[in-house]
């Protein structure tokens, strides 16, 4: 039984690193903007995936406005994105050129008839059940429909550099148990066995002599 | 503005734990390294003198003062990737 809830433990953990992982990272999309607007939103239960208002400005106000971008990815679905700064917080993208970003992709509209593409990158997920956007970073101009996304060595060096680091302490919490703690709990179960082996001994002094 | 110095503050302080284990860790390596290199040596003097003089060099030494890169290293991080993020 305690292998499974140590599987179970496991296995929640890893995933929860993997989907933080998959959130934070910057991923590109290949799309052709359509439109650009801006909203107020009231973040709710979701606030965990918006950002918070423009660095300078009020952070405690429960609703502001959002600039977002709306756009037709070159695998055929439309992707919405919010455009918000992440300013000194979480994810440390240190984005403070929101409304920049905002008029780049303004002058990046086009359409069906004359299309632009655009490599955009940005992260977070596109949830419509809670309602959530990913953030869009940065807005650069391809070549056409086919132009490749490029190779993503951020992510390869920040996952590597995690596998690393994980690693270096799962085998120095194997030194450290082989070293200390399974000798300890060996001890243990020698010291109960001959306690067992003794407390036994004595029941069978209570025992008749025939 | 507070976003900016609450970063910082967190960031001094975790880099301060980080800065003080690695001067340890570095000052317990070099002495381990002492202490060998006297059992090979010579010994024209007693252990703890040799390492107590070779500790005293390393103190001053050129590669203790390097471990302060690790104040250095975010800070220039996080401007690369301000520059980078805005400014490209």
């Amino acid at each position: 039984m305690f292998t499974v809830l140590k599987w179970v433990f496991w296995a929640t953990f890893w995933t929860l690193v993997v989907a933080v992982f998959h959130y934070t990272l910057p991923q590109v999309d290949i799309v052709r903007v359509t439109d650009t607007y801006e909203k107020r939103i009231d973040p709710g239960e979701n606030s965990l995936f918006w950002a918070q208002a423009d660095v300078g400005s009020d952070g405690t106000m429960a609703n502001r406005d959002v600039f977002f971008i709306q756009t037709r990815r070159v695998k055929g679905d439309v992707m919405v994105y919010r455009n918000e700064d992440t300013g000194w917080g979480w994810p440390p993208y240190f984005k403070f050129d929101t409304s920049n970003l905002q008029a780049e992709a303004a002058d990046a509209k086009s359409t069906n008839e004359a299309p632009r593409y655009f490599a955009l990158k940005h992260y977070g997920w596109r949830n419509e059940f809670f309602t959530i956007f990913p953030n869009a970073i940065s807005l650069r101009q391809v070549e056409g429909p086919e132009a490749s996304k490029g190779i993503p060595f951020l992510n390869i060096f920040i996952i590597t550099l995690f596998a690393a680091i994980s690693w270096a302490i799962w085998v120095r919490w194997r030194r450290f148990r082989m070293a200390r703690i399974d000798p300890t709990l060996e001890a243990i179960e020698d010291d109960m066995a001959e306690r067992r082996g003794a407390v036994r001994r004595w029941f069978g002094t209570w025992k008749k002599k025939t | 503005m507070i976003g900016f110095i609450r970063l910082f503050i967190m960031l001094f302080v975790a880099l301060t734990v980080i800065y003080v284990s690695l001067s340890f860790y570095s000052r317990a390596v070099r002495r381990s390294k002492l202490k060998k290199k006297w059992h090979d040596g010579k010994q024209l003097v007693d252990r703890d003198t040799f390492v107590q003089r070779g500790l005293e060099r390393y103190d001053g030494s050129i590669r203790r003062k390097l471990i302060l890169g690790v104040y250095v290293v975010p800070v220039v991080v996080i401007a690369v990737i301000i520059y980078l993020t805005n400014f490209t």
